[in-house]
């Protein structure tokens, strides 16, 4: 361990050389390079955590500039885990970073998370979230939850037994997760950047007090961050009665799947080609559900514009045709749209939303 | 009853923070009907209760002046 690099802690009442060596020693798996994870892992780094795992499946794109600080303007399209990896190995070279450029699912989270000590789950959407949590919550590793919305940011600890010997999981607070498009993401709410460069770092604090063994973490609590007014609320989290956990890693295959299985299916996401083509064939009606100060405006001889804000007020009407194609910015809103149309025409139309939207598909789009 | 009621992130676009004298309600059972009939939009919603800070599991009487918390479920990252 070179001394200097971390003189400032070394030298820190309360810290010191015991709780560096803890850090030096310990292994930390933060899931999501994005808003949250950007800062969490630039302050692991920096701190001397001994391994550092990055996981994340997606590319560095213009819109993640104003909050994923560890990326510049010249890493566009770039993994973000590639990126993120060479920048922190430059901040830090003697610890170890591993990449994990993939996105966690039933069949992979266990190989990965079983070589940490620690998770941080600082991802974007709450399939990711309860499948880590339920992963987590299984094998009793310890979990630091971190998630924003607009000005707003909550952040946990979970599976860490309190001094009563409890432990609590997310499923705890929210047992069910929300139906697609319930919750707004961070591409349909907005985001101040700032927002998950806080939180993140709470989260990277976080981390480090509960390896060092300093302070009070988050244990069993809660806490809400207001960006708006400076408040903080926290709330003690107790252990709920209305979930079940599964018990083993085949239990967790099936229950995760189930969950899947039981959002989707009734209806259909396409890509863009298959989009095209049934355009072509079946005349299909295509609905831009954004709102109208949304860009790139599309050509609206093609794409009948509804926004979202005015979806069920259109439903009232009867819609003649028979297939039915939903797009929106990222693919989120249309799923909630395509919901909506599923739940009234059943499968008397088909009802297809696409996947990744307009900014997937922007070259596409842009090019008219 | 007075109660205070705060919410956090998309419910308190709807139920902004106040301090409310509602008669009738003597538990978190009955407030959460009263809440979701005043506020439809909420009855649509996953959200959590807490009262003085400890989260609700499962119906608690409530006393006069409790602060009770709606906390809905973040995921942007």
């Amino acid at each position: 361990m070179d001394h200097e690099r971390y003189s400032r802690q070394l030298v820190l009442k309360g810290f010191g050389t015991i709780a560096q060596n803890k850090l030096i020693n310990s292994s930390i798996l933060v899931v999501g390079a994005g808003g949250l994870g950007c800062p969490i892992l630039q302050y692991l780094t920096a701190a001397g955590i001994g391994t550092i795992g990055i996981v994340d499946d997606d590319t560095i794109s213009l819109s993640n500039l104003h909050r994923q600080i560890l990326f510049t303007t010249e890493d566009l399209d770039q993994p973000k885990v590639k990126v993120a990896a060479e920048r922190l190995r430059l901040m830090n070279p003697e610890i170890s970073i591993a990449e994990h450029p993939l996105r966690l699912d039933t069949n992979n989270i266990f190989s990965i998370i079983e070589h940490y000590d620690i998770v941080i789950d600082g991802t974007d959407n709450f399939d990711s979230r309860y499948l880590i949590n339920d992963a987590c919550a299984l094998l009793q590793k310890p979990l630091i939850f971190a998630a924003v919305s607009g000005f707003e940011g909550q952040l946990a600890i979970f599976n860490v037994k309190d001094k009563q010997g409890i432990a609590t999981n997310y499923r705890d607070i929210f047992p069910i997760p929300p139906a697609p498009g319930e919750i707004q993401n961070c591409a349909e709410n907005g985001i101040l950047g700032v927002l998950p460069g806080i939180i993140g770092t709470m989260a990277a604090a976080e981390a480090i007090k509960l390896i060092a063994g300093v302070g009070q973490p988050l244990i069993n609590t809660l806490l809400h961050y207001n960006l708006l007014n400076q408040t903080q609320y926290t709330l003690n989290i107790s252990v709920g009665n209305d979930y079940v956990l599964p018990k083993s890693k085949a239990d967790f295959i099936l229950m995760e799947d189930n969950q899947s299985h039981f959002i989707a299916l009734a209806y259909e996401e396409i890509d863009l080609t298959q989009m095209l083509l049934l355009r072509e064939q079946d005349l299909a009606l295509l609905i831009d559900v954004r709102e109208k100060h949304e860009f790139p405006i599309l050509d609206q001889d093609v794409f009948l514009q509804v926004p979202m804000t005015e979806f069920n007020a259109f439903m009232q009407n009867n819609i003649e045709a028979e297939s039915i194609i939903l797009l929106c910015q990222h693919g989120i809103r249309s799923v909630a749209a395509a919901e909506l149309l599923q739940e009234k025409y059943g499968d008397k139309k088909k009802i297809y939303s696409l996947k990744g939207g307009i900014a997937k598909w922007r070259n596409h789009f842009l090019k008219r | 009853m007075k109660l205070e009621i705060i919410s956090f992130g998309k419910i308190s676009e709807f139920i902004h923070h106040q301090q409310v004298e509602i008669s009738n309600v003597m538990n978190t059972d009955q407030l959460k009907n009263y809440l979701e009939t005043s506020f439809p939009e909420l009855a649509d919603m996953k959200y959590k209760l807490a009262v003085n800070q400890n989260l609700i599991q499962s119906n608690q009487s409530l006393k006069n002046e409790d602060v009770v918390a709606i906390m809905p479920p973040f995921s942007g990252g």
